[in-house]
């Protein structure tokens, strides 16, 4: 009771036109002013997490001053903001029972020590902790938002929906760039298909399309993009260690190996018997079959150091 | 003409002949002899014993099978799955793997050999695995010939690939399931040449079994019905091709409905769409050529064509109507993962928690399919040289199934069997080329029979039956004037060869070469043999129910830790004791503790394993009263921490909590579990969450004891433990194996005085209950 009533003072001081307001009334006050989004200072920040809230609120813990050098805050920032921006266009009723704010390292540094916060950005949840949106478990303290799907709104507005009176009304922006590629792109997809009939018709591209694929999907593809595993290490290290793990980069690799072996084998089958001169011909069977050992023990060695364990080797 | 060798002329046609086939047959038992010897690794270095997790599943149901008979299975109900639930087993299971160990046993008993049932289970994989051999020979012939056809099934029978599933004791649907997949192909390739609906319905019969067997037939049901309608759009729709298709989707949808855990399935969800689409669309086009060929109007014609195009959207309206009012069930989880691959992850983190459904990286491909993996490109190139029917399924199930080993480790298994087809056709045909001991004839003479050849050649520009391969003679020519050297042209000219009418003889000059290639094709075949001992011998012949570990000796040392602790249940606990675990061990539990388990394999019900989730990371206090409320007596864990065993559950441990979560989202958190800075430890500084889970207690409980007042090592996480372990209040240890892998606790009953068991410890403990606390701390715990 003290602490709300030392809060409410901390408000009327901070705010100084607002003369006999109720708490509420304050914080309405303050996303006012913020259009919807409050910029919170060490007492705002009382005011808004009070005990005694009848609101729920999101907060959002962030660090943009370019000294922090926090990149994903500033990624993560344009995000928050439009959920908060869609949160203004629900009617007044639901809109005023809950709130949208941002506490910014450099503005409240005592906010981030109170709550043992040693990174950003972070969100928290606060469900109310009075009056009739208490929730039923009796659990008022914060809720910390999980960044495992990344820093999109969309799962962002879905969690936050939990705690609003009504779900957020968060729709992802329409992409205006990509959509007006594809209106073009359809006729004259349509357009080229004429032209390109032949094309399409041809068994050769369609193999090449073949090959490509399977060659990159068995050079693990699937599991780089699954994984978002990086380019590479870093420092000129592009084969990660271990078995089961590998960087983006091993694609390439490994399916070029793959796919030069695959290529000479192909021209000793296809390529080789029609070649009418003996000695000509004679080259090129001992260049292929060259390539295809040299190849062949360069990637040995290099599974060799994905798998220690290996006991073969060729001639590298 | 020339030879590079001296062959003998003299021979009889029918001696070559017979001798071939004599040499096929022997080589084919040979391959069946390599394919279950190299599976025996398991039995040989352990003992004839079920592996893993899910084989204990099958193992159990056919036990059942075996002693009270079919009926009885088909209408089990087990009472100590998914305790209190139970389960329908005979509705609920693939029934194909008991039902074939099953008639095994019963016509091994009829001819008075009494073979344990256990024997048969260990060894009905190594087995099976020489009839894949056989039923990939018999499908590669139809892509080529009986020489490429023993290399798919020796190298179908050696590969790590298949070998990883099929081992002896691991006894799982794949087991017979990928037999029945190359056999159905064959059936449906064989169909599709002759157009006959013998074969289809045959397809149809081995289709239901795999149906019973394995849930990978949608796999089958996707790649025929997929098949023909490449065919379709390519415009080779044939009598054949309806005939065969027909038949085969008749008879095998009716049949596949027969099998309880399918039903209407076939006709309701939409894996199965496609192939009632395409089934349709054959009859909408043979009806169409049928009138066609009855009409000469061209306004009809065009009337038709109009009218085809119109039913065909008409169907696919429909079809779209019907998913979006839910008559048609859309894609399960399972599937629609294979698709959106980070759906499963987002919304049902079972399927992603499970190990073999990771994506793959490319050393996994290289281990399990070594040269092969470079040599199939090169044999589905060959493919489409000559682009039959047959040849467009091998290349849409090399793409289709190198995306789908992409995307989930165990989908290896499919693509394994194609791999061994192409890659048989590209080596097949390397050896036929450098074998051939006939040289080409001199550049200059071969102006002569052109006109013929061109004959050949205009019969339409793709058309397969210009090439038809006379032996030894085959007249593909490549321009003459391009042969200018650079090997791209030379390429180039090569795939023009069979548009093209102008010929040549092509052909090896010279015996080196052919040494040469054939030297470095053998090398290449025989490393892989080294390779596939090799891998399954170390990597894929480990039961996971019995560990090894070597001494720096080189001396085995068996970890039996799991059956230790399984026995000492089934030993000293009450036959109903429910015991708890994580669900990876209840098939476990079941088949060796003979004891109720909450949650198991058969992962049919989310809220019910998150249940068990729940309690692990909960406090004592919180997990007590679901302990309670579901009679668990026992829980058992598995730690690795004493002997670096990397499996365990400290390591499953945030799956455990990511799918509680998905059910209670404001009871566990998984940020909780980690440090502030985000690390998952579990020395000083885990989090107090982590340090007060169920799960971490239990592990760690009297762990600090073992180094007698030094400092901890888990040496799994390679982390320093506190010298001051965890305490229990509501549990108590019963049982610890011998390496510690397997812990289990019993579960306190209430106090008798009614306090909670958290007072009534530290009471009899002689600590006095601080003043100011409220005295009455009854409350009723179990209702």
């Amino acid at each position: 009771m003290k602490g709300l009533f030392f809060s409410g003072l901390l408000a009327l001081l901070s705010t100084p036109f607002a003369t006999a307001s109720t708490p509420h009334e304050d914080v309405l006050q303050l996303a006012a002013s913020g259009n919807g989004l409050i910029k919170l200072n060490a007492q705002t920040y009382e005011l808004l997490t009070s005990p005694k809230r009848t609101w729920s609120a999101s907060i959002q813990f962030t660090a943009m001053d370019a000294k922090r050098k926090c990149a994903p805050c500033a990624q993560f920032d344009p995000q928050w903001k439009a959920v908060a921006k869609s949160w203004r266009g629900v009617p007044v009723k639901q809109r005023d029972e809950h709130f949208f704010a941002t506490v910014d390292f450099d503005d409240a540094p005592t906010i981030f020590q109170k709550l043992g916060l040693a990174s950003a950005p972070i969100v928290f949840n606060y469900p109310a902790a009075a009056g009739e949106r208490k929730p039923a478990s009796g659990k008022t303290g914060p809720i910390k938002y999980d960044f495992g799907d990344g820093f999109d709104a969309g799962p962002l507005a879905e969690v936050i929906s939990k705690f609003t009176p009504i779900p957020v009304p968060y729709k992802e922006p329409i992409d205006w760039t990509k959509a007006s590629l594809a209106i073009v792109a359809i006729p004259a997809v349509l357009l080229l298909l004429r032209y390109l009939g032949p094309v399409v018709q041809n068994r050769w591209v369609w193999a090449v399309g073949t090959i490509l694929t399977s060659l990159v999907m068995t050079s693990g593809y699937m599991f780089v993009r699954i994984r978002a595993a990086p380019w590479n290490g870093g420092g000129g290290n592009w084969i990660a260690a271990g078995h089961q793990n590998q960087y983006g980069q091993e694609v390439q690799v490994i399916a070029f190996i793959y796919g030069l072996l695959s290529f000479s084998f192909l021209m000793l089958i296809m390529v080789v018997p029609y070649q009418k001169s003996p000695s000509r011909q004679r080259i090129q069977i001992y260049l292929w079959t060259g390539v295809i050992m040299i190849m062949y023990s360069v990637l040995v060695s290099i599974f060799r150091v994905k798998n220690r364990g290996y006991p073969f080797k060729l001639w590298l | 003409m020339s030879t590079a060798y001296a062959v003998p002329t003299d021979l009889p046609p029918s001696t070559v002949k017979n001798a071939a086939s004599l040499l096929r047959i022997v080589a084919l038992s040979l391959i069946s002899g390599a394919a279950i010897a190299s599976r025996l690794f398991a039995v040989i270095n352990f003992e004839s014993i079920i592996h893993e997790f899910d084989p204990w599943f099958n193992y159990r149901a056919t036990r059942v099978l075996a002693a009270k008979g079919f009926y009885e299975f088909w209408n089990w109900f087990d009472p100590t799955a998914w305790y209190p639930l139970g389960r329908v087993v005979g509705g609920t299971v693939y029934p194909g793997l008991m039902a074939t160990s099953g008639v095994i046993y019963n016509i091994l008993h009829a001819i008075n050999l009494p073979v344990d049932i256990r024997n048969i289970c260990v060894l009905l994989a190594p087995g099976f695995s020489a009839l894949t051999a056989w039923s990939t020979y018999m499908f590669t012939k139809e892509m080529k010939d009986p020489s490429a056809g023993l290399l798919a099934a020796a190298f179908i029978g050696i590969a790590p690939g298949y070998i990883s599933r099929s081992v002896a004791g691991s006894y799982d649907n794949e087991a017979i399931a990928i037999f029945l997949l190359m056999f159905t192909f064959y059936c449906w390739i064989k169909a599709l040449k002759q157009g006959s609906a013998l074969f289809g319905t045959i397809a149809a019969v081995f289709y239901f079994y795999m149906v019973a067997a394995w849930g990978g037939y949608v796999f089958i049901t996707n790649m025929i019905p997929l098949h023909a309608l490449v065919l379709v759009l390519m415009g080779r729709f044939s009598d054949r091709l309806y005939v065969a298709y027909s038949s085969w989707y008749a008879i095998g949808t009716l049949a596949s409905m027969q099998v309880p855990f399918v039903g209407f399935q076939p006709v309701s969800t939409s894996e199965h769409m496609g192939a009632l689409g395409v089934f349709g669309l054959l009859q909408i086009v043979a009806f169409g050529q049928l009138v066609r060929s009855h009409v000469s109007s061209q306004q009809f014609q065009k009337l038709l064509q109009v009218s085809v195009v119109v039913i065909g959207l008409l169907g696919a309206f429909a079809f779209a109507f019907l998913t979006y009012n839910g008559k048609i069930a859309p894609w399960t989880g399972r599937f629609y993962s294979l698709w959106d691959t980070g759906y499963a992850k987002k919304y049902i983190p079972i399927i992603a928690s499970v190990s073999e459904h990771q994506p793959t990286a490319w050393p996994s491909f290289f281990m399990d399919l070594q040269f092969l993996i470079f040599a199939f490109p090169a044999g589905v190139i060959l493919c489409f040289r000559e682009l039959r029917d047959e040849h467009l399924f091998v290349i849409i199930y090399a793409v289709m199934a190198s995306y789908f080993a992409g995307v989930m480790v165990r989908l290896m298994l499919t693509l394994t069997p194609v791999v061994c087809v192409a890659s048989a056709i590209a080596l097949s045909n390397l050896l036929d080329t450098y074998i051939d001991p006939t040289e080409p004839t001199p550049v200059e003479d071969d102006t002569k029979s052109e006109s013929e050849a061109s004959t050949v050649g205009t019969n339409g520009s793709n058309a397969p039956a210009a090439q038809a391969p006379s032996g030894k003679k085959i007249k593909k020519a490549a321009a003459a004037v391009n042969v200018s050297g650079s090997a791209l042209s030379d390429f180039v000219a090569a795939t023009k060869a069979t548009e093209s009418g102008s010929k040549v003889k092509k052909g090896i000059f010279g015996l080196d070469v052919r040494a040469v290639v054939v030297f470095n094709t053998i090398g290449l075949l025989a490393f892989f043999v080294l390779h596939c001992t090799w891998t399954t011998a170390m990597a894929y012949s480990s039961p996971s129910v019995v560990l090894a570990s070597s001494g720096p000796d080189g001396s085995q040392h068996i970890i039996d830790d799991f059956r230790e602790a399984y026995y000492w249940l089934r030993q000293n606990t009450a036959e109903d004791a429910v015991v708890m675990s994580w669900w990876d061990y209840g098939y476990q539990i079941a088949g060796m503790a003979d004891r109720p388990t909450l949650v198991d394999n058969n992962t049919w019900n989310n809220t019910h394993i998150a249940t068990v989730g729940k309690a692990m990371s909960s406090s004592e206090e919180n997990a007590y009263p679901i302990l309670r409320k579901h009679d668990v007596e026992y829980i058992l864990v598995i730690f690795g921490g004493l002997i670096g065993y990397s499996g365990d559950d400290i390591n499953k441990f945030l799956w455990m909590v990511r799918i509680a979560q998905g059910v209670w989202p404001d009871e566990i958190q998984e940020s909780n579990y980690f440090t502030n800075t985000g690390e998952y430890r579990v020395d000083d500084r885990a989090s107090k969450t982590m340090k007060e889970s169920l799960m971490y207690k239990m592990s760690y409980y009297r762990f600090a004891d073992l180094f007698g007042g030094g400092q901890g090592t888990d040496r799994v996480r390679q982390q320093s433990l506190p010298k001051v372990g965890p305490t229990l209040d509501y549990l108590d240890e019963a049982f610890t194996s011998e390496n510690w892998i397997v812990r289990i606790y019993q579960v306190k009953k209430e106090d008798p005085l009614g306090r909670d068991l958290k007072s009534a410890n530290a009471f009899s403990e002689g600590k006095k209950r601080k003043r100011g606390k409220p005295t009455s701390r009854r409350r009723a715990l179990v209702q």
